[in-house]
């Protein structure tokens, strides 16, 4: 492998990290709080990217705002599906939380077909991150670059709120102990719906972040929700750092593995996830849940 | 004894005409959600235009036709059990349809189990039509021999000499690749394959792939990306310049205006490649009616061209049940045989060995118009087997 193209595939590998970690760090976020596996966030992420699209190319609106609204809708959608559904489930066992959640699957997947039909879309661009960056011995394409940026952006917003902020202390002793919390008179079920609702508008950002780069079809929910979760779980179930290195792992075993060994491209994900689990259980950065 | 006799005689007399009132009953099957519902979906539209102009006319042998349609999911054990009831409970005559290879496969399977004709619409693995072909089965799409065929014949006619060979993990994308290097030395003797690259069904990252093929010098890439996979590719590839200095010739269809009109202004430059309808192109008066038909039913101009393929399946349905005068699979099947029908795109003939129709495609580049937000093909060539 020539310099250039190990730039090329470390610099891809990184991309594609922060593009999963975007969509991974909602469903991370859910998990480590409300302790629900959402399976319905690959179809949130498809909304997001449907959402951008209607936003941009129907409505002609630019593209910040469209991944604003990606966000607002899913916004939405989720404090809908939390106040009026998903609220009466959390005392219930994990296996109703999970056929619920893939009942949202199935319905929102054929909602889809109702608002956007079956065809095929695509986004553009944001206008001046179409093209490459020319470092001399490698061209860069800037929307990848931008990714780069965004994720470790939204990386530091995740950990300020939750590790430095006075709601996100509430929101770390939720996942604790919820009941002592809701003696000491804090709004629980509140804390929940704002967590289930910031977790799903990430997944609608993410979409709509993810738009440019792939084709829009039903179905591009399927295999995202297997990524997001093995990323999430190899970082430890409900640890931020832990899915952003999670994402990072994933990223680079993906990209150098299809390079390297094209043949195992379908199995790397898991390879990489049964490897963790071997040496590390609990995740690279979760805790061993002891005594629950 | 004689009321008995008079009782049996009415018996079969009332089973007979309610017999001959009975609807033929066609069935359908094309990916209706999912990813495959892209093209699934209007291939079912074509599917049941063919249905009720056949019905508006009196049906088949003056019988009604009934339509049952369902859902294959693009998924060859769901499209299995899904066709095995279609069979056993819903009584269907025939099945048609069918989109990916493997459902084609698998399809293709329970029909020779099953004994009840199955015409594929879309599936192209050429094991259909050859190690895997038995009585049951025809098909009246392209199939991927005769798709390869063509794209190195494309090779030979742009002097193309370093070729890299871009195809999907599964059974169209190994067999679209066959039928390339079967034919490559005869078409285009030139040329060489330096280098293969086999990204998965459903991929939607190319990022492992594109620094590959941009290192590699090709001048030209064979590719079976369809659909999703290519727009993805183009996405990802065009930011580095890669479709400046690079012939793509392509099978998959994707010179369909369903991805001209959605790419627009993203569709690449030097890019050749194939459709089995284009709106805006007629063969003759009877091409032209039948897209003005189509975009009736589904409301628009810019009509899909999956339509077309469920069209032909059925129309050659009802053909071989009128030829063989009856439902009987076995019937239909030798009336298949050799068959020769009218469709919108040209007279069509089943080869009576190979159950293969030589159904052609659309072949050329695609270029912008000064008129239009999207690329169209021009010149267009329709290219078919003899």
């Amino acid at each position: 492998m020539t310099l250039t193209m190990f730039t090329l595939n470390a610099f891809y590998g990184l991309a594609l990290a922060m593009n999963m970690f975007i969509i991974a760090s909602g469903l991370n976020l859910i998990f480590g709080v409300l302790r629900v596996i959402n399976f319905a966030h690959g179809m949130f992420y498809m909304f997001g990217a449907y959402i951008i699209f209607t936003v941009t190319k129907t409505w002609g609106a630019p593209f910040l705002v469209g991944v604003l609204a990606s966000a607002a809708g899913l916004a939405v959608i989720a404090l809908a599906i939390e106040r009026l559904l998903l609220k009466n489930l959390y005392d219930k066992e994990h296996l109703m939380q999970l056929l619920f959640t893939f009942a949202i699957v199935l319905l929102m997947s054929d909602a889809a077909k109702m608002i956007w039909g079956t065809d095929q879309y695509s986004v553009g661009y944001p206008p001046g991150l179409g093209g490459a960056i020319n470092l001399g011995f490698v061209l860069l394409p800037q929307y990848q670059l931008f990714l780069c940026v965004v994720g470790p952006l939204i990386a530091i917003a995740m950990w300020l709120l939750v590790d430095r902020t006075r709601w996100g202390r509430i929101v770390r002793a939720a996942t604790q102990d919820r009941e002592m919390l809701s003696a000491l008179g804090v709004n629980v079920p509140m804390v929940y719906a704002a967590v289930f609702t910031m977790g799903s508008a990430l997944a609608g950002i993410g979409g709509a972040l993810a738009a440019p780069r792939v084709a829009l079809v039903p179905g591009m929910d399927a295999t995202i929700i297997n990524e997001c979760f093995i990323i999430v779980i190899i970082g430890g179930l409900g640890n931020l750092w832990g899915s952003f290195l999670g994402a990072l792992a994933f990223g680079f075993v993906v990209q150098f593995g299809t390079v390297l060994a094209p043949n195992w491209q379908d199995v790397l994900p898991y390879l990489l996830m049964l490897a963790v689990l071997i040496v590390r259980p609990w995740g690279l950065l979760g805790r061993p849940e002891a005594g629950r | 004894m004689k009321i008995s006799a008079i009782i049996v005689a009415a018996g079969a007399l009332g089973a007979g005409t309610a017999f001959a009132q009975q609807p033929v009953k066609i069935g359908g099957m094309y990916p209706l959600t999912g990813g495959g519902a892209v093209y699934g979906v209007p291939a079912m539209a074509g599917h049941q235009l063919a249905i009720e102009e056949l019905n508006a006319k009196g049906g088949i042998l003056g019988r009604k036709i009934e339509s049952i349609e369902r859902d294959d999911k693009l998924n060859p054990s769901a499209a299995s059990s899904t066709m095995k009831e279609l069979i056993t409970k819903d009584k269907v005559d025939i099945v048609l349809g069918g989109l990916s290879s493997a459902v084609g496969l698998a399809m293709s399977e329970v029909s020779k189990q099953e004994k009840v004709v199955y015409i594929a619409t879309i599936p192209k693995t050429i094991q259909m039509t050859t190690d895997k072909l038995h009585k049951y089965v025809f098909r009246t799409a392209s199939n991927t021999d005769f798709e390869g065929d063509t794209m190195s014949l494309l090779a030979g006619r742009y002097k193309l000499s370093k070729l890299c060979n871009l195809q999907l993990d599964y059974a169209y994308g190994n067999d679209l690749e066959a039928g390339i290097v079967k034919t490559l030395g005869k078409n285009a003797p030139n040329a060489k394959i330096v280098l293969t690259l086999k990204p998965k069904l459903g991929a939607t990252d190319f990022n492992p792939f594109i620094p590959q093929v941009m290192a590699a010098g090709c001048d030209g890439v064979l590719s079976g990306l369809w659909g999703p996979h290519f727009v993805s590719w183009v996405k990802q590839a065009k930011p580095l310049g890669f479709f400046d200095k690079i012939k793509w010739i392509s099978g998959g269809e994707i010179a369909s205006h369903e991805i001209a009109g959605e790419l627009k202004g993203d569709f690449p430059d030097n890019v050749i490649s194939n459709t089995y309808e284009l709106w805006y192109h007629a063969q003759d008066p009877s091409h032209k009616e039948f897209q003005a038909r189509l975009a009736k039913k589904l409301n628009t101009q810019e009509t899909p061209q999956w339509a077309l393929l469920g069209y032909v399946g059925v129309m050659y349905a009802a053909a071989a049940m009128e030829k063989a005068k009856s439902t009987e699979a076995d019937k239909v099947s030798a009336a298949l045989e050799g068959l020769t029908i009218k469709t919108p795109v040209g007279p069509l003939t089943i080869d009576p060995k190979s159950h293969q129709a030589n159904m052609g495609q659309f072949w050329g580049p695609m270029v912008k118009k000064p008129d239009r937000a999207y690329r169209m093909m021009d010149p267009v060539e329709y290219i078919q087997p003899k």
